[in-house]
């Protein structure tokens, strides 16, 4: 047990190069890569740690000073996913998810319960976000693994339903995208498609836009998004002029940097995903089976391009319109796209559609993740993600799922966890159902949206 | 030298697999090039210059540069193809 503790107490930059290390020798890729592989994870884990410094330091003190000033709230800094994810890899649920991911996958497939064989790894770190929050609400290792399984299982399952999807409007067959955080706004998306197709007038608005990227592209440009903030956030927390100058140029640095230091994890990770990904291929090759893939597949979309632009501005001013939220989102905004890239699928390119069901998903992000601050800033301190303060995340800190699973097992907000569950289990039940008859994405309905030229490799 | 970039949603997962599998690539067939990784948002800023973009992400924009689908480093069907285009559009 000492020893245990000892590992664990060398910090996820020490303790994650070691577990790579080992299970790269089990998995035989030999000394060398498995060596190199453990050190690049540390690197990116000591490169994540700089630049969420870099954040909560600078941004984070002016977004305290800014909200006094303005009575606004919003002194809570969203690191996003680039922030969110190493501190789920380095958690104790993060040694032991990726395996538990596979095996529920590779269960629900020997028993037919779905069709994805998923082969992202990278993004299993959203079910070890959820496993992690779940025990560290409820000091409970065991209760977290429960939340991974269940987690799991849901996303398959979602994956499963949203194949027409991915396959009629991004088209990409045999491909199924089961991602974390991506699906879960499905079922709303499904639910608000349902309901204005019923209203007369409104069913018949539609808007699809090829200008939006030309016009508003460079807002969508992480350096813009970090400087612009940056510029904002230092006049209204009343810096002087050259601190506010000052302040734009890090937030531009942040938004750049800290993709380019989660790859490094990513890299090191990368051994074991081949490993896995070989694995699930030789076990279920040719049984008609989708293939479940990074959601960054649907990025590319000239829709979903659009949604993200229009999403950057419209999330910020839901997040000053929401009563008591103190979330500033930030560090998922130049990745926006992550959550209403199903909802551009379910409304068919419809952008009138997916601003509607759009800002009631990030609505509900942001409440979720604003009544989750205590418990994620408890895991940032506790995986040495955050020295002092207090974080929170859009992806994953605000996912219903990760939400209603702690909630159920602690019970601390009755109230919200009543409204948001009933909420997200009848949407689930009406995409149940709609899946059932084949209208999720059904060929009836209009067909021009349908992508062909670029099938793969062409 | 040539000039490859790498595009994918976050600039992370997807991108870094392929940019590594691309490196390896021209490495064993001796061409010279400058891999570099993007989020799919940057493309059109980052596009001067550059030689080929490879996208995991279905991009259907036309930003004056060939641009490869790269979906095969990630599922695995139909590498080979893929790795002949880069091959050919690069040589």
């Amino acid at each position: 047990m000492n020893i245990l503790q000892y590992i664990l107490d060398l910090g996820p930059a020490v303790m994650l190069p070691l577990v790579i290390l080992i299970l790269g020798l089990l998995l035989r890729q030999g000394l060398g890569k498995s060596l190199r592989a453990g050190i690049t994870i540390g690197v990116g884990f000591v490169g994540i740690g700089l630049v969420i410094s870099l954040l909560t330091e600078n941004l984070g003190p002016a977004a305290k000073d800014m909200a006094e000033r303005f009575n606004l709230g919003l002194s809570v800094v969203d690191v996003g996913w680039p922030g969110a994810s190493p501190m789920a890899w380095a958690s104790e649920i993060g040694t032991v998810a990726i395996p538990i991911a596979i095996l529920v996958n590779v269960i629900m497939l020997a028993f037919k319960m779905t069709k994805v064989v998923n082969v992202d790894i990278w993004n299993i770190w959203h079910m070890t976000f959820t496993g992690a929050i779940v025990s560290t609400a409820t000091d409970s290792f065991w209760l977290g693994i429960v939340g991974v399984i269940i987690h799991s299982i849901f996303v398959y399952k979602l994956g499963d339903w949203l194949v027409p999807v991915v396959d009629k409007y991004f088209g990409l067959p045999g491909i199924a995208v089961p991602h974390g955080s991506g699906t879960w706004t499905a079922p709303f998306a499904v639910v608000i498609d349902a309901i204005l197709e019923k209203i007369p007038g409104i069913r018949k608005i539609s808007i699809t836009s090829t200008k939006i990227e030309e016009k508003l592209g460079i807002i969508g440009e992480p350096a813009i998004i970090g400087s612009v903030l940056g510029l904002v956030i230092g006049f209204l927390a009343g810096y002087p002029f050259s601190h506010t100058l000052q302040l734009a140029i890090q937030m531009a640095a942040v938004m750049l940097l800290m993709p380019t230091v989660v790859k490094f994890i990513m890299e090191g990770l990368m051994p074991i995903a081949e490993a896995a990904r070989e694995m699930l291929d030789k076990r279920f090759q040719g049984q008609n089976l989708y293939i479940g893939l990074d959601p960054a597949l649907l990025l590319g979309n000239s829709q979903v391009v659009a949604a993200s632009l229009l999403f950057v501005p419209l999330t910020l001013v839901i997040a000053i319109l929401i009563p008591g939220n103190q979330v500033l989102p930030f560090g998922d905004l130049a990745t926006i796209g992550f959550f209403v890239s199903y909802a551009v699928g379910i409304h068919r390119g419809n952008l009138f559609r997916v601003i509607i069901s759009g800002s009631v998903i990030m609505f509900i992000t942001i409440w979720i993740s604003n009544m989750m601050v205590g418990v994620h800033t408890k895991l940032g301190l506790a995986t040495g993600a955050i020295k002092s303060g207090q974080v929170a995340s859009l992806d994953q800190g605000g996912s219903p799922i990760t939400f209603i699973l702690t909630e159920l097992f602690t019970l601390k907000n009755l109230v919200p966890l009543l409204v948001i569950g009933i909420a997200y289990l009848f949407s689930i039940v009406f995409m149940y159902i709609q899946y059932k008859r084949n209208k999720i994405y059904s060929d009836d309905e209009v067909e021009g949206e349908v992508y062909e030229s670029t099938s793969i490799g062409r | 030298m040539k000039k490859v970039l790498v595009a994918c949603g976050g600039a992370v997962a997807t991108s870094t697999v392929a940019a590594n599998k691309i490196r390896e690539l021209l490495k064993v067939n001796n061409i010279k090039a400058d891999v570099q990784q993007c989020r799919v948002s940057e493309l059109s800023s980052k596009s001067d210059g550059v030689d080929l973009i490879v996208s995991t992400a279905k991009v259907d924009r036309d930003y004056g540069v060939p641009v490869i689908h790269g979906l095969a480093f990630i599922s695995g069907i139909g590498l080979d193809k893929t790795k002949q285009q880069i091959l050919e559009t690069l040589k």
